[in-house]
């Protein structure tokens, strides 16, 4: 496990440094002086001279690069330009509406996608099977933010039982919390929990057709416990590897459905602060979400290693 | 003397994809993508005012003179939507296949030479690591929001799946038996990618490239849902989608007009990819 770690350890530590890379190049790549943004619309060339210098932007690039990267490692991430604030107050107040979301997401996309999956994949009723096939279909031609779109229409004109709109932090004020989670989670998980119940449904079958099956039925083994115990768990590898893969859309998917439900959470800070040029912000968003992304690739990695020991030899 | 059977080789490859559409899924997707173009080419005629013409009626309803009403600038839904799916139509037809040229080239450069393809990986790798929205951002810090910005962003998205895919071409290919005798031959390499790996590896690009079109789709949608696509007042699908939001409980057409037409066109290219994969499969 170890040598299968340290084996993958050269690429993301390569994507890690030119995340970090692009993301502080980013303000000298945009148009304009980042110096003059800072100092505001009204500045004279002497105070942006002398901005220029309090930011350090006046040094050598590489001074400037490892600067910021120490500033990164210990909490020091600057100052937002456009609300004047330390920019790591601004991602923690933002922070929690988003974690909420994705976590209640992934809960979701486990639960129905492995649910329908084992469903559709041990049922022996034809017309189940291509019931689920069908609203499989249509939910994965369906992307998270028409799926949020039709959800406002339905539950804000027609069913008015969860509210459509904004956001109550679940620390807040639990039981309300969670009712403003429900929509938004829901459209997030619905696209990729229909692509991982196709996957266990179709390792599902394939699993079936081996010996081991067999064996286990001859023994007397409860048509249940075979379908949990002996065909799930060696059906889960592929299933594992699409929600490691889809925890990144999904925190992607989340920007625009946040959008969608008035959700202030750090997509809207992204979104925001892109529109604002406050480039501060952007950098860190930048590293914090390619270090996420790799982090569920990597545990993803990790999780079929350990499923499969064939992974770890190759 | 190579003519004819270079020509009978690419009247072969036609007529295999020719069948591709005669498959029910084949014949409903080309159907429905030709009647989005069609419509998107004919914008003028619907619209004859532009997508910008304003009237006092703001927020109408569905009507039969508006078919899915008008919006906060009193502007034809209808017309805009249409105009929107010609931005739509004009962004993914030329971006994917871009992403599809380039994205293969880097995946083929290994058969220059062993250390540029590792480094086209890495690059991929690179590029992989940052969700799609991401990319986005990024672009549109650097050159600013637009059509443009748009441009970019697809063809970044789409580098990875087509370079992994034709990478993988090459590696399964370039050690057979044949490959290596016309290696030994003397056959240039870039005749050798083109005689002898590319025939191998169009059918799953194609079928890469019309997924991609898809996700294409979704990211134009994605990117303009969260303000960051089209400026207005000119119009895109996803663009619409973000001022309807706000309107969705009081008028769903301004929702459901620009969604429909939004899924219709996902839909024809989900079909022609099932098509197409049905097609190559069965060779």
């Amino acid at each position: 496990m170890i040598r299968f770690l340290v084996r993958r350890l050269p690429v993301i530590a390569l994507v890690l440094v030119a995340a970090s890379m692009i993301a502080f190049l980013l303000p000298r790549l945009m148009p304009g002086d980042p110096a003059a943004a800072v100092a505001g619309p009204d500045a004279t060339p002497e105070q942006i001279t002398q901005v220029r210098h309090d930011l350090g932007l006046d040094r050598p690039v590489v001074e400037q690069y490892v600067v910021w990267i120490k500033g990164l490692f210990t909490g020091d991430l600057g100052q937002s330009l456009q609300y004047r604030r330390p920019v790591a107050e601004l991602v923690g107040t933002r922070l929690e509406s988003t974690v909420e979301l994705a976590i209640a997401a992934l809960i979701f996309m486990v639960i129905i996608g492995v649910g329908i999956g084992l469903i559709a994949g041990s049922t022996r009723a034809a017309w189940l099977r291509s019931a689920i096939d069908s609203v499989n279909t249509l939910l994965l031609a369906m992307p998270g933010f028409l799926v949020g779109l039709l959800m406002v229409l339905l539950f804000g004109i027609y069913f008015r039982v969860l509210p459509t709109s904004g956001e109550v932090p679940l620390s807040e004020n639990p039981e309300i919390g969670v009712q403003y989670l429900i929509l938004p989670a829901l459209a997030l998980a619905l696209a990729p929990a229909s692509g991982i119940a196709r996957l266990v449904q179709t390792s599902m079958r394939a699993v079936r057709q081996q010996d081991f099956v067999d064996l286990a039925m001859a023994k007397g083994v409860p048509p249940r416990r075979i379908a949990t115990r002996h065909v799930l768990r060696n059906s889960l590898g592929p299933a594992l590897v699409a929600i490691g893969i889809r925890f990144g859309d999904l925190l992607a998917g989340a920007v625009v459905i946040e959008a969608i439900f008035a959700r202030n959470g750090l997509g809207q800070l992204a979104v925001s602060s892109a529109q604002t040029a406050d480039y501060p912000v952007v950098q860190v968003l930048i590293v914090g979400a390619v270090l996420i992304a790799v982090a569920a690739q990597l545990l993803t990695e990790i999780g079929l290693a350990r499923l499969d020991p064939r992974v770890r030899l190759e | 003397m190579s003519t004819p059977p270079t020509a009978k080789r690419r009247n072969q490859t036609l007529l295999r994809y020719a069948r591709a559409f005669r498959s029910p899924r084949g014949i409903i997707g080309a159907g429905t993508l030709l009647a989005l173009v069609v419509v998107a080419l004919a914008a003028p005629l619907i619209g004859p005012g532009g997508y910008d013409q304003q009237t006092s009626q703001t927020l109408v309803g569905a009507s039969g003179q508006h078919l899915f009403g008008t919006d906060e600038l009193g502007r034809d839904i209808l017309v805009r939507t249409v105009y929107g799916l010609r931005t739509d139509l004009s962004l993914i037809l030329t971006a994917v296949p871009v992403s599809l040229v380039i994205g293969t080239l880097m995946g083929l450069s290994g058969a220059v030479s062993k250390a540029l393809g590792a480094l086209t990986q890495r690059l991929l790798d690179i590029i992989l690591g940052f969700p799609g929205l991401v990319l986005g951002v990024i672009i549109v810090m650097i050159i600013g929001q637009g059509w443009w910005a748009l441009f970019f962003a697809l063809v970044f998205a789409g580098l990875p799946g087509f370079g992994r895919m034709a990478r993988a071409g090459l590696l399964s290919e370039q050690d057979r038996d044949y490959v290596l005798a016309a290696r030994v031959l003397g056959v240039s390499t870039g005749r050798r990618i083109r005689r002898h790996i590319l025939p191998n590896i169009v059918d799953p690009l194609l079928v890469q490239t019309a997924i991609f079109m898809v996700v294409a789709i979704f990211i134009e949608a994605g990117l303009s849902i969260v303000g960051l696509g089209i400026e207005p007042p000119a119009p895109s699908l996803g663009a619409m989608l973000n001022v309807g939001a706000r309107y969705a409980t009081t008028h769903p057409s301004y929702v459901l007009g620009p969604g429909m037409v939004l899924l219709l066109l996902a839909l024809s290219f989900t079909l022609l990819s099932d098509a197409l994969n049905e097609a190559a499969i069965k060779r």
